[in-house]
């Protein structure tokens, strides 16, 4: 399988080289090419479990060029793998449409490397490396305020992590010089301040996700962006961070974590309350939507400060329904934009009459937001409730009112656009295409997959969450 | 007693006689034939130097004594003349394309451009202060006059007497410093500097010792441009044309350090803890300075002025560690440092159309009038400032694991923090270069010569970040 794994993680930084260079590239072109690791990964299925590349990078500092997959990964390679082709097709005509292409693949190349990083030294270069296809997205696609809002991501994000090197450092040489995450495993918790090292890379994973209250890029990040850009941002830059707490938080510092539980709890819980209600006051559907997205992972994070196998595997489950709900919640949004010309909401209603396609669509997209039974969020947020209910009842009694909250806001938004009294008819107020359609179906597919019988999906995260406790009660 | 050089001697010196003639010739023919040497003196630079890089890799050591004491031939020596050849080549081919801009003679600018290279190739193959204070000379001399080159500028005048009189202060120094060490020891050359200190009694012949070598010290760091001795640098940067600054940038940077390594790797090493923590010392102003100030400079000269210096004191870094693994840390820095300085540099050579070079808001929209040199640009920033996964990653990180390892955990993360800074300060440039275009600028000039500088270090920055073990393995002497 390895060789296999080889090229699926080669295809992407070839494609990208490729798209930078030639200049006319029609768009389904880059479509298909950034299909090719979803088609490898289905077509290795069951398979890929333990693959490996490994050669030595840096001989000097013995840095080993060291992926590998396990359950954990794999989870994460899916939901980039899907994601990817569908922030392609979710962008408009671009100028300079070969960059963007170009950029999106090199970024599909980096998440590869870093949801499959078995080395300390490779996981941090993947990790900061991935901001920079990001940043140039942004900068280059996004709105009118894009520069700031670009400049303001990055330096967050390196201000987020930039002491991860010296924390990555001390563990090297507590390991007695060695960046292989199984020997930090076993040094971690002995190595000196490693308090300090904990904090410093909870703080990076915290900027990155964010958690709350570390947020202050993501709504100018996440308006500004390109719909596509907001998409990464949204359904996979959010999950690097979740992935970070899960590989080095828990496999490297499982005490610490389950010591500052209560503090990191209380700020995701904080978190979901302070999106609910920031997204209830917006006048504006993107910013709504990416508050929403900022409450709904800082969900996905109190599953992961329970600790509890049902909650773990509920914050895995729900981290890839977030994914998967968010990235449609954004395309339909961008859609809506398209044919409304702005985001703010207010000045037109009733485009149920209208749109009635992209209505329904939207409104499947939003029910699967608020987690309505039947959907994939409600399984996800019901495990993870489960899982704080054994720990923390009245947290879980507290958080349970979330999901009200949730249901406010959307069908808010839902209600003063698409229904109400319709305003007068205007020519760009066009239903949504087949092709469009044919877009979301996947999405939608997914959405009514997982919520309906999750049974294949959680097989799939199970042993990544069993992992993790089993290696602490041992 | 050997009294006589055999061939053998003569090829081991070679690059240096090679451009020795070489500088002979450019300058003859611009001496009898003006409009050839317009033609051909650029050429014949890049043939001298492709042949002195190509002796230079070839070339056999030699043992005679009456070269052995003066210069070293070891790998280091060789590696150092590689460099310094490979960079004059790039210098010379920016330079063939600054003159495709502005009007000068061509034949005494490319024979100083030698005559530095010459110095550079001294210092970094010398065996005794006597030699490392030669080439320094014969260095900073020719690039006094070449600071002035542009005889009209008269940014070029400020910069040339602010070059000379802080570099003939410098030169001072380390020249005290020397008669200080020869006082108290009773040599110069570099292998019984050891020996010569651990003999000598604590008290005033030890006192003589350090203070001479805190003199020179004092005088590399002046050229190296370390805060606080780092005053000339901007200015000078800044008056010089354009490929005289990329040169200094590079060269003159590469130069010092080798000159550090040459005294304090080679001949001293960790010879007393307190020169190293009076190195650490010097390294956190030149990171913190340099940095901040950074931040709010206008032209790109000067700019690249304070880059200079912020990556100065990363050097620094593994010089105050002193580490056998240092090192190879230091020297990765440089070569990592050097090819993005001057990839940059070459794009600037696209741009270069005024006395006081290329300023910021020039760059405006540069992807959409080039987007390959955008491209190229953006590579050797991002490298600079040392975002993963470019090379500059591996090059600060290697040198934080040094310090690390040394114990220098305050320089590593006041080192990390101003990467913060630095990241903001490039990465600014990068922005710019994305955003709309104004509506007046042209489209950049083609020049073929500065097109290859910067296509070499796009792809040298390239290779080494995918694959920088064979780098290293070259980077492992002895």
């Amino acid at each position: 399988m390895s060789i296999l794994f080889l090229i699926l993680f080669l295809v992407p930084f070839a494609a990208s080289a490729a798209a930078f260079m030639f200049r006319h590239i029609p768009k389904w072109y880059a479509v298909v090419l950034s299909c090719v690791p979803l088609a490898i990964l289905i077509a290795g299925q069951g398979r890929w479990i333990g693959s490996n590349i490994q050669y030595a990078w840096f001989p000097a500092m013995s840095i080993q060029f060291h992926l590998n997959i396990d359950a954990l990964s794999l989870v994460f390679l899916y939901l980039t793998a899907v994601i990817i082709p569908i922030s392609l097709l979710a962008a408009g005509s671009l100028a300079y449409a070969h960059i963007f292409y170009g950029l999106v693949f090199l970024l599909q190349g980096l998440l590869i490397g870093f949801f499959t990083a078995r080395d300390l030294a490779v996981f941090t270069i993947f990790w900061e490396a991935m901001l920079i296809p990001l940043y140039f997205i942004i900068n280059l696609w996004g709105g009118p305020q894009r520069q700031m809002a670009s400049l303001k991501f990055l330096i967050y994000m390196i201000a987020g992590s930039v002491l991860m090197v010296a924390a990555v450092l001390a563990l090297y040489f507590a390991a007695g010089k060695s960046f292989n995450l199984d020997t930090l495993a076993g040094v971690s918790a002995g190595a000196p301040y490693a308090v300090w090292l904990f904090g410093i890379f909870m703080l990076a994973f915290a900027v990155k996700t964010p958690l709350f209250p570390f947020h202050a890029w993501l709504p100018d990040a996440y308006c500004q962006a390109p719909v596509a850009g907001t998409i990464l941002l949204s359904a996979i830059l959010s999950k690097a961070g979740i992935y970070g707490i899960l590989r080095i938080g828990m496999e490297l510092f499982p005490t610490l974590l389950q010591e500052w539980s209560p503090l990191l709890l209380g700020l995701s819980i904080a978190g979901v309350f302070y999106g609910g209600f920031a997204a209830w006051m917006q006048r504006d559907f993107k910013r709504l939507i990416a508050y929403s997205s900022f409450s709904h992972v800082n969900f996905v994070m109190v599953g992961l400060f329970v600790w509890s196998q049902t909650a773990h595997s509920g914050a895995i489950l729900q981290a890839l329904n977030h994914g998967i709900t968010i990235a449609a919640l954004f395309l339909v949004a961008g859609w809506l934009e398209e044919r409304l010309g702005t985001t703010s909401f207010g000045h037109v209603s009733g485009l149920a009459k209208f749109l009635p396609q992209l209505c329904w669509l939207t409104l499947l997209f939003v029910l699967s937001s608020v987690a309505l039974p039947g959907t994939n969020s409600f399984v996800g947020e019901l495990l993870i409730l489960f899982g704080l209910f054994v720990n923390y009842p009245w947290a879980a009694a507290f958080l349970a009112l979330t999901v009200i909250l949730s249901v406010i806001y959307m069908l808010r938004w839902m209600q003063k656009v698409y229904f109400d009294e319709p305003s007068l008819f205007q020519d760009s107020w066009m239903d949504i295409t087949v092709k469009e359609l044919a877009i979301a179906a996947p999405l939608a597919f997914l959405i009514l997959w997982i919520g309906i019988y999750p049974a294949p999906v959680l097989n799939q995260i199970k042993p990544a969450s069993q992992k993790i406790i089993a290696e602490e009660t041992t | 007693m050997n009294i006589v050089l055999n061939w053998v001697d003569f090829a081991a010196i070679s690059p240096l006689l090679i451009i020795l003639v070489g500088a002979l010739l450019v300058l003859l023919l611009e001496t009898f034939d003006e409009s050839a040497s317009k033609k051909y003196a650029g050429i014949l630079t890049l043939a001298t130097i492709a042949l002195a890089i190509y002796a230079a890799i070839v070339s056999p050591p030699s043992h005679n004594n009456l070269l052995t004491p003066w210069l070293r031939f070891d790998s280091l020596e060789r590696l150092f003349t590689v460099l310094f050849l490979a960079i004059g080549f790039g210098s010379a081919l920016l330079s063939s394309s600054f003159f495709q801009r502005f009007e000068a003679t061509r034949g005494e600018y490319f024979f100083l451009l030698l005559s530095a290279l010459f110095g550079l190739i001294l210092v970094g193959a010398s065996a005794d202060f006597l030699t490392l204070f030669l080439g320094l000379e014969t260095l900073s001399i020719a690039l006094y006059v070449l600071c002035g080159y542009m005889k009209k500028w008269e940014i070029s005048h400020e910069a040339a007497i602010k070059y000379f009189l802080m570099g003939a202060l410098a030169a001072a120094f380390l020249l005290y410093g020397i008669a200080l060490i020869y006082g108290a020891v009773g040599t110069t050359r570099f292998d019984a500097l050891l020996g010569g200190y651990h003999a000598l009694a604590a008290g005033s012949d030890k006192v003589l010792f350090l203070s001479g070598i805190a003199l020179v010290t004092l005088g590399l760091a002046f050229k190296a441009a370390i805060v606080p001795f780092h005053v000339w640098a901007p200015d000078v940067y800044d008056g010089a044309p354009t490929p005289v600054t990329a040169f200094m940038a590079v060269g003159t940077k590469v130069g010092a350090f080798a000159a550090f390594v040459r005294v304090f790797f080679d001949a001293l090493p960790q010879f007393d803890i307190l020169w190293h923590e009076g190195i650490a010392l010097l390294a956190y102003p030149t990171l913190i300075y340099a940095n901040i100030v950074a931040i709010r400079q206008q032209q790109l000269r000067r700019f690249f002025a304070y880059s200079g210096i912020s990556h100065a004191g990363f050097l620094l870094i593994p010089l105050a560690a002193g580490t056998p693994d240092a090192l190879s840390a230091l020297l990765f820095y440089l070569v990592v440092y050097a090819l993005a300085t001057l990839g940059s540099f070459a794009v600037l050579a696209f741009l270069d159309e005024r006395t006081e070079g290329v300023l910021l808001r020039d760059l405006k929209g540069l992807f959409r009038r080039s987007p390959l040199l955008a491209g190229v640009l953006a590579l050797c920033l991002l490298t600079l400032a040392g975002i993963p996964p470019t090379a500059g990653f591996f090059a600060k990180f290697y040198v934080f694991k040094v310090a690390f390892e040394a114990g220098y955990y305050a320089l590593v993360i006041v080192g990390l923090l101003t990467t913060i800074l630095s990241a903001y300060y490039y990465l600014r440039i990068v922005a710019i270069m994305f955003a709309e275009v104004p509506e007046e600028t042209a489209s950049p000039k083609r020049s073929w010569p500065a097109a290859l500088v910067g296509a070499a270090a796009f792809a040298a920055i390239a290779v080494i970040s995918c694959f920088p073990a064979p780098l290293l393995q070259l980077l492992q002497l002895k």
